[in-house]
């Protein structure tokens, strides 16, 4: 390998940076489960269940208020988007729960060098943060979780990032709400 | 003395780049925005909360927490707030977690160590820690501030030396990221 210059080094920086950039946006990947015989056009109002005291894996997230409130608010603004009212607890139709959680994972699919991914010197296995949003909507009257929508993706760099964590919350919520069955 | 000190600068931005071995911290913060950080001048160790638990390494170690205590205790100090037992407006909260990660060899093989056959990339183990500090408004109990530092912590639980320069270097990196407070250290 070439001796490390600092031009090449800035080359190297910026084409690293953009690759990044362009698999950290495209790898955000919702789903979502309904429970068959469940008929959305009856729920209308809403309200949060208690709040999650599970640990979410990441140190940074846990007890994070800048997190919570960004993640409740979008949640509330999809809803309200999706006509359904905030209402007292014992009213809601549905209750709402989120839950966050962030884990190491190991890509190896750019292993195969026989598809010439990549070139044989940079050919490892690809270590990043995956972060993953679940939102829960459960029926108070039965008790039962009626639709789970999730969204992940890497998180590398997101988290040290107010603004780039706000943002990356808003395009998850917003997909993963999209998922939900319409009321028409 | 200009092109020699760029030419430094230049040097270690390309070691940081280029080093994997080096201990890297990563420091970084969360804050309300909305907040004017000038009305606090108090503040005091609140109380611990339940989640989530540090690790016991370092729960059990007082060196460990007369450190991080003594040096946040001095950075807020120099940035013109006053430790007040009592009633004191803002507290501070900390916890230190410790965990198994992964990474793949930095060694790139295109630096000619070994040829591609006889050498497959080698998964590493090793452990991160992170240190979260939390400012709470006394008044709205409300988080206000969170800093973290996060490193390579081997090194640091089997030396003391270590320990103490990694948490001040730690401590100080984070409080840096705090909005402008009361006083201007001179």
């Amino acid at each position: 390998m070439a001796p490390l210059t600092p031009r090449r080094a800035v080359v190297s920086l910026i084409a690293a940076g953009s690759l990044w950039l362009t698999a950290s946006c495209a790898t955000l990947t919702v789903n979502s489960y309904a429970a068959r015989g469940s008929d959305f056009r009856h729920y209308r109002t809403y309200n949060w269940s208690p709040p999650d005291t599970r640990p979410t894996g990441d140190p940074r997230l846990d007890n994070n208020r800048f997190f919570d409130e960004r993640v409740r608010s979008r949640v509330e603004k999809e809803l309200e988007r999706r006509g359904f009212t905030k209402t007292p607890p014992q009213q809601a139709d549905v209750l709402v729960h989120y839950h966050a959680n962030v884990s190491q994972e190991i890509d190896i699919r750019d292993l195969d060098s026989s598809r010439s991914y990549c070139a044989d010197y940079d050919c490892r296995p690809f270590v990043y943060d995956k972060g993953t949003l679940f939102v829960d909507l459960v029926e108070p009257r039965t008790n039962r979780l009626i639709w789970r929508g999730w969204a992940e993706g890497s998180v590398d760099g997101v988290i040290d990032n107010q603004d780039w964590m706000e943002s990356r919350i808003d395009e998850a919520v917003a997909k993963l709400l999209a998922r939900l069955p319409g009321r028409l | 003395m200009k092109p020699f000190l760029l030419k430094m600068t230049t040097g270690a931005i390309a070691i940081l780049i280029a080093g994997g071995c080096a201990a890297r911290m990563s420091v970084s913060s969360h804050v309300d925005r909305n907040l004017d950080f000038s009305q606090y001048r108090t503040f005091d160790w609140g109380p611990a909360d339940a989640l989530p638990t540090g690790d016991p390494r370092l729960d059990r170690d007082p060196d460990f927490n007369d450190h991080i205590q003594g040096a946040v205790e001095r950075g807020l100090a120099a940035r013109g707030l006053e430790l007040a037992s009592g009633r004191a407006d803002l507290l501070i909260h900390y916890h230190a977690v410790i965990s198994d990660r992964v990474d793949v060899n930095r060694f790139d093989r295109g630096f000619g160590y070994c040829g591609a056959a006889d050498c497959p990339p080698q998964p590493i183990r090793y452990e991160a820690g992170t240190l979260v500090l939390d400012l709470i408004d006394s008044r709205t109990n409300k988080l206000v501030w969170r800093g973290w530092a996060q490193n390579r912590v081997e090194d640091m639980l089997q030396n003391k030396d270590t320990m103490v320069k990694v948490i001040d270097q730690a401590v100080e990196e984070m409080l840096r990221q705090l909005p402008r407070m009361r006083r201007v250290p001179a």
